[in-house]
């Protein structure tokens, strides 16, 4: 009798194939709409890079901003220097990126 | 609280025309700070006290101090470098944290400091009806007072910058229902994004202190001497004042005497005609160095800033 209803519980094939599909179009929505921000975020980083640079600006001889503001910004940009020191070390394939995040290069 | 700034050429008798202003304000029964923000005081000189960073009580209505710029420039430099020592904790670890005190060398320090020791001046004197400050050397005044402006527009500047970046932030997150990049969830409410609200503090902070300098709260006394040496840098004061958007409200020539009426109008006119609207005008007096009671200046300069005024 416990076999049984033990048995009764286990989803049948019909709804496996279910989950399995729906699954699948989870998946298939999650990567459409990350192609659909892909571009947005492509930009965020690129704001979040030229923020840095310009408060950063003696890094690169730029004319900076006065030094405490820099400093005091200092302990809440780690994501964004991150992104100054990718961004400089792709700067000559600046191009191949973004064609990337366009899906271009396909 | 009404703040007066003397500004004026090295020599021409900003300590003594500031001190003289303060001493008569105090008299008709205001309650007046004088305040030296001139490295080289000698606010103590004149009153013939001992003065330092802490207020001085001279009579029931008069208290005097002496800003100590080095002190504010040195509290600067330990706030900036606990921050980056604190970002960079592990160069504790090798003793290489003492190498951030180079920073008392980086340029712009003097001024940083004495805008905090401004802005520290205002938020703490909502006690008195004046505050007369005698200022340093031409150069320094003008950059401390295109200081909060400056860092308004930086500010500004980043603000607008910072609330794109949060903007595409919250498409994303919107979309895809996270914004997670390398592992670090992002900010994307202007509301949780601490960078946004260290540039609000920030503007907030300086914001005050240029609102206050611009506003009627705020007089500004050019002091010079009837010879065209001092004209000159009494025009570059009022052409940097006028950039900034700061009024002159009163030209006082200091040193005067009968005989050089005719250069005093020449300097006074030329001057005077490239100020809009137009300041109160005085002129005091030369009178001999005195070593007793140099604050009395023998000149009615208290009515130049009193809204009451004849």
């Amino acid at each position: 009798m416990g076999n049984n209803s033990s048995e009764d519980r286990r989803p049948g094939p019909i709804r496996r194939l279910f989950a399995t599909i729906r699954r699948g179009l989870a998946g298939l929505d999650a990567a459409h709409r990350e192609r659909m921000t892909a571009l947005t975020a492509y930009e965020a980083r690129e704001l979040e890079n030229v923020f840095v640079l310009l408060l950063f600006g003696s890094f690169t001889g730029m004319p900076a901003p006065p030094s405490f503001i820099a400093v005091e910004l200092l302990p809440f940009l780690e994501h964004e220097m991150r992104v100054l020191n990718r961004r400089a070390e792709n700067a000559s394939d600046a191009l191949a990126e973004l064609m990337g995040t366009l899906d271009a290069d396909a | 609280m009404k703040t007066i700034f003397f500004t004026g050429k090295g020599g021409v008798g900003k300590s003594t025309t500031s001190c003289g202003t303060a001493f008569q304000l105090a008299e008709l029964g205001h309650k007046v700070l004088a305040i030296s923000f001139d490295p080289a005081h000698n606010l103590g000189d004149i009153f013939d006290v001992r003065l330092s960073h802490r207020k001085r009580k001279f009579t029931a209505n008069l208290d005097l101090q002496e800003a100590d710029l080095d002190r504010a420039a040195q509290d600067y430099i330990k706030r900036n470098t606990d921050i980056l020592t604190e970002v960079y904790s592990y160069t504790k670890a090798f003793n290489i944290d003492k190498y951030f005190n180079v920073l008392r060398h980086a340029p712009g320090v003097e001024e940083y400091a004495a805008l905090t020791a401004l802005q520290q001046l205002l938020q703490t004197s909502g006690d008195y009806d004046y505050v007369v400050i005698d200022t340093p050397p031409t150069a320094l005044t003008l950059r401390i007072l295109a200081l909060p402006r400056i860092s308004i527009t930086w500010i500004d500047r980043l603000r607008r910058i910072r609330s794109e970046i949060l903007d595409k932030r919250h498409t994303v997150h919107t979309v895809t229902g996270k914004y997670v990049e390398e592992g670090t969830k992002l900010a994307y409410d202007a509301k949780e994004d601490r960078v946004m609200q260290k540039l609000k503090e920030l503007f907030d902070r300086y914001v005050d202190v240029a609102k206050h300098l611009s506003s009627d709260a705020n007089q500004i006394a050019v002091v010079f001497n009837p010879d065209y040496l001092s004209l000159r840098e009494s025009q570059r004061i009022v052409e940097g004042l006028t950039d900034l958007r700061l009024p002159v409200s009163a030209a006082i020539t200091n040193k005067y005497t009968p005989g050089l009426k005719e250069v005093a109008d020449s300097v006074e006119s030329e001057l005077v005609g490239k100020i809009s609207p137009r300041p109160r005008l005085a002129r005091v007096p030369w009178q001999p160095y005195k070593r007793e009671k140099a604050y009395e200046v023998g000149f009615d300069l208290a009515s130049l800033f009193t809204p009451d005024r004849p």
